[in-house]
């Protein structure tokens, strides 16, 4: 593995008196799908929001790309070329889903508000190049025919879809997922994990994602990093994850083991 | 669509070209002052309706308008047509301004801050008297438009129907752009608006700047139209009719923006009579607005006329019937 992706060192974040990370050191290399799972309050939503810039760490250093995020602002983290997608459909609710994905493309975009206003012809060249643009990440997805749906219109499921496809359509290098997989039925599983596959391989996207549906993460993810109480205790292939130690401890507790061990 | 918007705006739009034909005085002063009201509900409505940003600073834009335009001619003796440009930019400078507050803050705390401003510029208008001349106002000159053959009134009438075109041209084309759909993102998720390149606090200031010049611009009709600025038509009622003209007409549309704007005038003309009652009648009507028909008048509009949607995208859809497009959001009202 040539330099990592995403190099995160030494990554403390508190709010307050409460240390979430402390000392989180964590590589992701390129192409690679990193799965990212721990129990509940383990702080993996808190290092992804560290990663992109709207928590401020306390101490440590994050490198994305060759380039130093730590205190720029989220949007400019960003435009480097790293999207994200939300633990909650944050879908434009006023939008339909192909305004949704044309929002996505704000940074390929160059239209000023002036010429817009005015309505020059480069203005209304780009948003026809942007309609097109937007169809075919549509198309990807596999969600073509919802294009003039209200956001609001669709299932939980085709809403975290197309937040997906929304994302994508910046053209990231690495993006974040927040538990892509949260309310969906099973047949809808096996299509997110072949969608994510394929976004790897089509799109050359490298992936982190939080997820607690196992199966998901077992099956596509190469390497899997644990989190628990704000330290990243384990990191390794899945299978090999699975069966630490220290993991089964964090997920099922000191205690259950010392009573089978003592029966 | 023979009832669609397009058709329908300009079937007003010809008869407003007339309208100094037939009118009296009062008549035609009503008519430019629904144009003023529709400028400035349009800028209100790309801050408030499209950005989601709920400030209570428009009337103090208005307000500011008026007088930088006003006060430039007294005290300096600029032409009308020298101060009027340079007082809407003023309004749009401060507006901008007020965006850096609405970085930190949103919802009610935007509101409340937003409302301090306000009072704090009708003190600068009441105590500031050297320049502003207190409570009492100031007569600003005559308007005349000498080398056309036109008297003032219609003058002026003409001067705001062309820029009631203009500017709602250009709103309309820019909440059809990448710019308006920034501008619904900042509203509907400022989280993922980040996550996408969209820098908020450039937007927001767009917006604020957007409204202040739009405020800025009818400040200086609405002076010319008085032909007197004083402190008290730009208080709090002021601000109070201003985002009723929203409400009503519809939050997150232009053309509810006219709507609204042009039925509210009329409601405060016909109860011009019983002043006290205007306060009152405005009152029940944003509550019942709020609470019975969020979205506005514009949602009926919509349901029962076909060419009324307002994309934010430039392009024609290939839309499938019977699948409606989304109401704007009213939860910025109350939020």
């Amino acid at each position: 593995m040539s330099a990592p992706l995403l190099s995160v060192r030494d990554l403390h974040v508190s709010f307050g008196g409460v240390h979430v990370l402390q000392g989180i050191d964590l590589d992701v290399g390129s192409l690679e799908i990193r799965g990212l799972i721990g129990p509940n309050g383990a702080g993996k939503t808190t290092l992804l929001n560290a990663i992109c810039g709207m928590y401020r760490p306390r101490q440590g250093s994050i490198t994305f790309d060759g380039t130093s995020v730590v205190g720029r602002k989220a949007s400019d983290i960003a435009s480097l070329g790293l999207g994200r997608t939300f633990q909650t459909s944050q879908l434009f609710k006023g939008m339909t889903v192909l305004e949704n994905l044309m929002t996505g493309l704000h940074r390929q975009t160059t239209t000023d508000f002036l010429s817009a206003a005015f309505g020059l012809r480069r203005a209304s060249e780009e948003e026809v190049r942007s309609e097109e643009e937007a169809r075919r990440a549509l198309h990807f997805v596999g969600m073509s025919e919802f294009a003039d749906r209200p956001a609001t219109a669709l299932s939980f499921g085709q809403q975290r879809v197309v937040e997906i496809a929304r994302t994508l359509i910046g053209d990231p290098k690495l993006v974040l997922l927040d538990e892509p997989a949260v309310g969906l039925s099973i047949n809808r599983l096996a299509e997110l994990d072949t969608l994510l596959r394929r976004i790897r391989d089509q799109k050359g996207v490298t992936l982190i994602l939080i997820e607690h549906v196992i199966r998901l993460v077992m099956d596509v993810c190469d390497r899997v990093t644990v989190l628990s109480s704000g330290r990243a205790i384990a990191d390794g292939a899945p299978e090999v994850v699975r069966s630490a130690p220290a993991v089964i401890e964090a997920y099922l507790g000191k205690e259950l083991r010392a009573r089978n061990s003592a029966s | 669509m023979p009832f669609g918007r397009r058709n329908v705006f300009l079937a007003l739009l010809a008869f407003g070209a007339i309208v100094p034909a037939f009118a009296n005085g009062y008549q035609l002063f009503v008519c430019n002052l629904v144009a003023i009201y529709i400028i400035l509900a349009i800028g209100l409505n790309l801050l408030v309706g499209y950005a989601g940003q709920l400030a209570f600073a428009n009337a103090a834009m208005f307000g500011i308008g008026a007088y930088v335009i006003g006060l430039l001619q007294v005290h300096l003796g600029w032409p009308f047509w020298a101060a009027f440009p340079i007082g809407s930019l003023v309004a749009a400078a401060v507006g901008t301004l007020l965006a850096l507050p609405a970085l930190r803050m949103s919802g009610l705390y935007l509101a409340l801050s937003t409302l301090a401003f306000a009072q704090a510029t009708q003190w600068v208008f009441l105590h500031w008297e050297t320049v502003t001349f207190g409570a009492g106002g100031f007569k600003t000159p005559q308007l005349s438009f000498a080398p056309l053959p036109i008297g003032k009134p219609a003058g002026l009438y003409y001067l705001s129907l062309i820029l009631v075109v203009l500017l709602y041209l250009f709103a309309r084309r820019l909440v059809r752009s990448r710019i308006g759909r920034a501008f619904v993102a900042v509203r509907d998720s400022e989280v993922a608006a980040e996550s996408l390149g969209i820098d908020l606090l450039r937007y927001k200031a767009l917006a604020f700047g957007l409204s202040g010049f739009y405020a800025g611009i009818a400040g200086g009709l609405y002076s010319a139209l008085l032909n007197f600025v004083a402190p008290e038509g730009y208080d709090l009622f002021q601000m109070i009719i201003q985002k009723s003209t929203i409400v009503v007409g519809g939050m997150g549309s232009i053309a509810g923006s006219v709507v609204g704007a042009s039925l509210i005038i009329l409601i405060l003309e016909l109860l011009r009579e019983v002043k006290g009652f205007q306060e009152i009648a405005f009152g029940a009507l944003l509550v019942g607005f709020v609470l019975f028909m969020r979205g506005g008048l514009i949602v009926v509009v919509r349901r029962y006329l076909s060419g009324w949607e307002e994309p934010l995208r430039l392009t024609p859809k290939a839309e499938a019937p019977g699948l409606p497009r989304p109401d704007p959001q009213p939860s910025v009202a109350e939020k």
